[in-house]
């Protein structure tokens, strides 16, 4: 005998099949978001930009801002260049697309990052500091981190 | 010898199925840029299927591209504008041909769409392994034209490719339901209007 639900009913079972699929994928990716930097006092960082042609450097003796986007965006305000970016939700991280008034694209060149010599694998909100790390801000032509 | 006029009718179908791609391709459009902020979660998917498998003719194409002509520009032009010529074109083409290819397997099941729950639930079924297959497509461009030349294996890129595409299926188990019912629904029946007279009782017949 076979089985026979009406349109309703199956419109309820599909609905709740959705949902269930969706909320299960929603948290597998949620899990999957990169976990947030805590806030701590860092002493003695250091933050070096290298444009085309232009440096600057930012050397706090102490700030909350310790991630290799944070500690930019300090600088930026303190000495006020301008600094633009793309936040992203999915996955959760922000884009710099601009310091300076240098633009990604610009002569092939993008904004890379750097913490004590190793490349930014991981957006640079999420890149957490410590004290007396060293941030490099390079506008260069990628080269794979290489 | 049918005229270029009659060979346009044909293609593009009657009034309802006109308005109907438009709305697919403002869909399309829209809904990916609103949500550009959320990495594969987009539009273009669901526009793609529901215009191969309800619409037919030319809109199988037609929503795809038209939708990339607006979209693509706007992308290589603001947040990844300055990627080489040849990278911009090879990424492009893999990205078109994947949506195309999404309007031809919907058309594929074309005969079968009727404005029932199994329709939908099919639709949405077939939609995981279909966004699968895209995302494999188009990694497999963008491994081509834009990591590779850094030394980066194909395997590397598929490992990063995962959560990218948890995103996209998510994506689609959203948007397929949601926008595939809505749009069995005006296919079948029209838009609801107040006078009677002007509103057909009859759905429309699949041809």
């Amino acid at each position: 005998m076979v089985l026979r639900l009406s349109e309703r009913v199956q419109a309820v079972a599909f609905v709740a099949i959705v949902i269930v699929a969706v909320a299960g994928l929603y948290a597998v990716v949620q899990a999957l978001q990169p976990a947030a930097v805590q806030t701590l006092v860092i002493r003695h960082a250091r933050l070096d930009v290298q444009g085309e042609g232009w440096s600057i450097r930012y050397e706090p003796v102490a700030t909350t801002n310790n991630t290799a986007f944070a500690i930019l965006r300090e600088a930026s305000v303190a000495l006020g260049f301008s600094l633009t970016y793309v936040p992203y939700e999915i996955p959760k991280g922000v884009f710099v697309t601009g310091i300076n008034g240098s633009m990604n694209g610009d002569g092939g060149r993008y904004w890379e990052y750097w913490v004590d010599g190793s490349y930014g694998t991981v957006a640079a909100d999420h890149q957490g500091l410590h004290d007396g790390d060293m941030v490099r801000w390079i506008f260069s032509i990628p080269s794979g981190g290489g | 010898m049918p005229t270029w006029q009659a060979r346009v009718d044909e293609g593009l179908g009657d009034a309802r199925t006109r308005i109907l791609g438009v709305f697919l391709i403002l869909v399309a459009i829209l809904g990916t840029y609103w949500m550009h902020a959320f990495a594969n979660i987009e539009t273009v998917f669901v526009a793609s299927l529901l215009a191969g498998s309800l619409l037919g003719r030319w809109w199988t194409v037609l929503v795809p591209l038209t939708a990339m002509a607006v979209l693509q520009p706007l992308e290589w032009g603001t947040t990844y504008r300055g990627y080489a010529i040849g990278a911009m074109t090879g990424i492009t083409f893999f990205v078109v041909s994947g949506y195309v290819f999404v309007g031809f397997l919907g058309r594929r099941i074309r005969p079968k769409v009727l404005l029932r729950v199994k329709s939908v639930a099919l639709l949405t079924t077939i939609s995981v392994p279909i966004t699968i297959g895209y995302d494999l497509w188009t990694a497999f461009g963008e491994w081509v034209f834009l990591t590779r030349p850094f030394g980066v294996t194909l395997a590397t890129m598929l490992e990063a490719q995962v959560p990218f595409t948890l995103y996209h299926v998510l994506s689609s188990l959203i948007f397929v339901p949601l926008f595939g019912s809505a749009f069995l629904f005006l296919h079948a029946y029209g838009w609801p209007v107040r006078s009677v007279d002007r509103t057909s009782s009859k759905p429309l017949g699949r041809e």
